[in-house]
C-alpha cells in the first residue's frame, strides 16, 4: 500500500511539474466546442495538439455560432472559435477586429467548403439535362411537395437561422413561386437532415439548402448545383439577400456568396505566438474533412474520439502543421 | 502477489465491466442499419397508410384559413358559449382571437388550431378505448401503464428521428409527436374515471339485468365523464405545449415564429406568438373545464333527484 502511495505521489508530482513548466510556454484558455461535427472535431484536435504539444491548458465551452460569437465579442470568452462561419456575423466581427478585440488566426481552416443548393445524386443521374439551378426550376413537377403535390418542394433553411432569410430572398429573386414551387421550412437541423437523408436513402428527387463540409454531403454524395447566374455583387447580397424580405423588397438572382470561415481568437491568444503560428498552418483539406465526418457519423463518434482517429490516421496532414519536436510529443501522448 | 490481486479487484469495482467499445459500436450500427433497410422497404407503404390523415389535416387547415374571419370569430364565441354557458368567456375568447388576428398571427393560429384539433380527436379516438380496456383488466393496466410512462418521459427527438426517416418532415410526424406526448392523460383519466364508478351503482345495474355493453355506455361512461373530460382537457393542454416541437419538424403554425424568435433573440416576436399559444390554451382549457363541471353538476342533480 505504501509503495502505491509513494508512486502515486511521484506521478502526481511529475504531472504538476509538467503543467507548471507548460503554463509558462502557453497558458490557460477556453475554446469553443461548437455543436456541429466538423467544429467539434477541429476543437478537439486543437485541444490535444495544444495541450500535449505546447503545454496549454484548455477548457471546452459548448455553444453555437451566434451565442459563442456574442460572448466572445462582449466578454472575451471563450478565447478561440475554431470554425466560425463569419458571414452571419460579418458586421459585428469587422467592428470587433477594427477595435482590436478579436483577430482572425486563419481564413479558411477547411478547403472547398460552402453553402448552396444541393440535389441527390439520383436526381442528376435520372436527369442529366440539369446543368444548373435554372434548369431545375423549370421542373417543379419532379420534386412534388408532400402537402400539395401540384407544387415543387424546395427545402429551405430552418426557422431562425441566418440562411433562412437568404433562402427566402433567393426563392423570391428566382421567381420560384410563379414557377410552381413552395418554400418548405424544415424547422430545425434535425428536420433538414432527416428530409435530405430520407430522399437520398430512397433515391427520391430532392432540392434544398445545405452546406459542406458535412457528413450527410459526404455520405449521400449530395451534388452542389451551380446557380446558373453569376454572383450579383456584394451590395445585392449583403444589403438585400442576407437581410431578408422584410428589409429589402427586390432581391436580384445571384449565386451564393462565398462562405467565409475563420478561426477567430481574442487578443489574449494573439499574444501567444506559438499558438498563432499553429492556427495559421492548421488547414484541413475538404475531402479529408468530409471523410472524417462520415467516419464520425458511421461510428457515432464524439469529438474527442474523432480527434484521436484523425491524429492516428492522418499523420501526414497534421505533422505538417507543427514542428517535429511538437509532433513527437503529440504522437507519444496518443 | 496479494497486492496484485488487490489491484485487480480494485479495478473491477471502480471500472464498470462494460461491453467493449467495438461491440457497442457494432450493436448501434446493426440497429441503425436494420432500421434503414426497414425504412427503404416499407417506407412508402407506411407513408401511404397515413395519407388519409394528412389529407384530412390539410383539408381542415385550408378550410380554417379560407373561412372569412368574422365567421370564425362567431363560431369561436358560439362554441365557447355552448361549452361554458358563460357570456364572459365567450366574449373573452372572441376578443383574444381578434387580438391574434390584429397582430398578424391569424394564419399561423389557424394552422395550429387545425393541428391541435386533429391531434385531440385522434388522442380521444385512441385513448378512450385504451383507457376503457385498461379499466376492465388489471393485466392490461399493468402492461399499458409503463408504456404511458415511457411516452411521457422519453426525449422527443429520440423517437421522432425514426418517424422522420419513415415519413419525412411535415404534418404527419408532427401529429405523431403531439399524440405520443398528449395521449397518456386521456388514457389514464379514462381508466381512473371508470375504476372510480361506485360498485353499488354497478350492482344495481346488474340487478336490473344490464349486459356489459349497457353497463359501459349507460352507467360507467356517463359516471366517468367528468374524469374523461379532465383527460381531454389535459390532452389539449399538452398538445398545445408541443406546438413548438412540432414546428421543429416542419409543421407550419405558431411554433415557427417562436423558433425564429428564440434563435435570434427577437423578444417581441417570441412573446406575441408565445402568448397566442397561451391564449388558445386558456380558451380551450376554460371551455372544456366548464363543460366538464357542468356535466358533474348534472350528475349531482341526478344523485339528489
Amino acid at each position: 500500500m505504501k509503495k502505491l502511495l509513494i508512486s502515486a505521489m511521484i506521478v502526481a508530482g511529475t504531472a504538476f511539474g509538467i503543467s507548471g513548466q507548460a503554463q509558462a510556454a502557453c497558458g490557460e484558455f477556453q475554446m469553443s466546442d461548437m455543436n456541429w461535427p466538423s467544429a467539434t472535431l477541429m476543437a478537439n484536435v486543437d485541444k490535444i495538439i495544444l495541450e500535449e504539444g505546447y503545454g496549454c491548458k484548455i477548457e471546452m465551452i459548448p455553444g453555437a455560432t451566434t451565442a459563442t460569437f456574442a460572448t466572445m465579442n462582449e466578454k472575451g470568452e471563450p478565447h478561440v472559435a475554431a470554425e466560425l462561419w463569419t458571414n452571419a456575423v460579418s458586421v459585428e466581427l469587422e467592428k470587433a477586429m477594427g477595435e482590436g478585440r478579436l483577430h482572425s488566426a486563419v481564413r479558411g481552416p477547411i478547403t472547398e467548403l460552402g453553402e448552396g443548393w444541393w440535389v441527390t445524386p439520383g436526381t442528376l443521374k435520372r436527369h442529366p439535362e440539369f446543368k444548373t439551378v435554372l434548369d431545375i426550376l423549370e421542373r417543379p413537377d419532379l420534386f412534388p411537395d408532400k402537402e400539395d403535390p401540384s407544387k415543387g418542394a424546395f427545402i429551405g433553411c430552418p426557422a431562425g437561422w441566418g440562411c433562412q432569410l437568404s433562402n427566402q430572398q433567393l426563392f423570391k429573386a428566382f421567381e420560384m413561386e410563379k414557377k410552381g414551387w413552395v418554400l418548405v421550412d424544415p424547422g430545425s437541423q434535425a428536420g433538414l437532415d432527416a428530409s435530405m437523408a430520407k430522399a437520398a436513402q430512397r433515391d427520391e428527387n430532392w432540392l434544398g439548402y445545405y452546406w459542406s463540409p458535412t457528413a450527410p454531403v459526404g455520405k449521400y454524395e449530395m451534388q452542389l448545383m451551380d446557380f446558373g447566374v453569376p454572383f450579383a455583387g456584394a451590395e445585392n447580397w449583403d444589403g438585400c439577400i442576407a437581410v431578408g424580405p422584410e428589409k429589402c423588397a427586390d432581391p436580384k438572382p445571384s449565386a451564393w456568396t462565398e462562405s467565409v470561415v475563420q478561426t477567430i481568437v481574442t487578443t489574449e491568444i494573439k499574444g501567444m505566438p506559438d499558438v498563432m503560428t499553429y492556427f495559421g498552418k492548421r488547414i484541413y483539406p475538404g475531402p479529408i474533412m468530409n471523410g472524417m465526418l462520415v467516419y464520425m457519423e458511421e461510428n457515432q463518434a464524439t469529438g474527442p474520439d474523432a480527434a484521436l482517429e484523425f491524429l492516428e490516421k492522418h499523420e501526414a496532414i497534421w505533422t505538417k502543421w507543427v514542428s517535429a519536436d511538437v509532433a513527437a510529443k503529440v504522437k507519444k501522448s496518443l | 502477489m496479494p497486492q496484485f490481486y488487490g489491484a485487480i479487484m480494485f479495478e473491477f469495482f471502480t471500472d464498470f465491466p462494460d461491453m467493449s467499445r467495438r461491440d457497442l459500436r457494432d450493436f448501434k450500427l446493426a440497429v441503425d442499419g436494420a432500421f434503414r433497410d426497414f425504412s427503404r422497404e416499407n417506407g412508402e407503404a407506411i407513408e401511404s397508410f397515413f395519407d388519409p390523415l394528412l389529407w384530412f389535416l390539410i383539408w381542415l387547415e385550408k378550410l380554417l384559413v379560407a373561412t372569412p374571419w368574422p365567421v370564425i370569430l362567431i363560431v369561436v364565441g358560439g362554441l365557447a358559449y355552448l361549452g361554458s354557458r358563460s357570456w364572459k368567456l365567450a366574449l373573452g375568447s372572441m376578443l383574444s382571437f381578434a387580438l391574434i388576428g390584429y397582430f398578424g398571427m391569424w394564419e399561423d393560429t389557424m394552422s395550429t388550431i387545425a393541428l391541435i384539433s386533429v391531434a385531440t380527436l385522434l388522442c380521444i379516438l385512441i385513448g378512450m378505448p385504451l383507457g376503457i380496456w385498461m379499466a376492465k383488466s388489471d393485466r392490461v393496466q399493468a402492461v399499458i401503464t409503463p408504456i404511458l410512462d415511457v411516452m411521457q418521459t422519453i426525449p422527443i427527438f429520440v423517437y421522432l428521428l425514426p418517424v422522420l426517416m419513415l415519413l419525412g418532415i411535415g404534418k404527419v410526424p408532427g401529429l405523431i409527436a403531439v399524440c405520443v406526448y398528449a395521449m397518456p392523460p386521456m388514457v389514464r383519466l379514462t381508466n381512473l374515471g371508470i375504476r372510480l364508478v361506485d360498485r353499488d351503482v354497478l350492482e344495481a345495474a346488474n340487478a336490473f339485468g344490464a349486459n356489459d355493453k349497457q353497463k359501459l355506455f349507460g352507467v360507467q361512461i356517463p359516471l366517468a365523464l367528468p374524469n374523461i373530460f379532465a383527460g381531454i382537457n389535459q390532452t389539449i393542454m399538452m398538445a398545445l405545449a408541443m406546438v413548438v416541437i412540432a414546428s421543429m419538424i416542419g409543421v407550419r403554425g405558431l411554433g415557427i415564429p417562436v423558433l425564429q424568435a428564440i434563435q435570434n433573440q427577437y423578444l417581441a416576436l417570441g412573446f406575441m406568438n408565445g402568448l397566442a399559444i397561451v391564449g388558445l390554451a386558456i380558451i380551450f382549457d376554460r371551455v372544456s373545464q366548464k363543460y366538464g363541471k357542468r356535466l358533474q353538476e348534472h350528475r349531482g342533480g341526478h344523485d339528489h333527484g
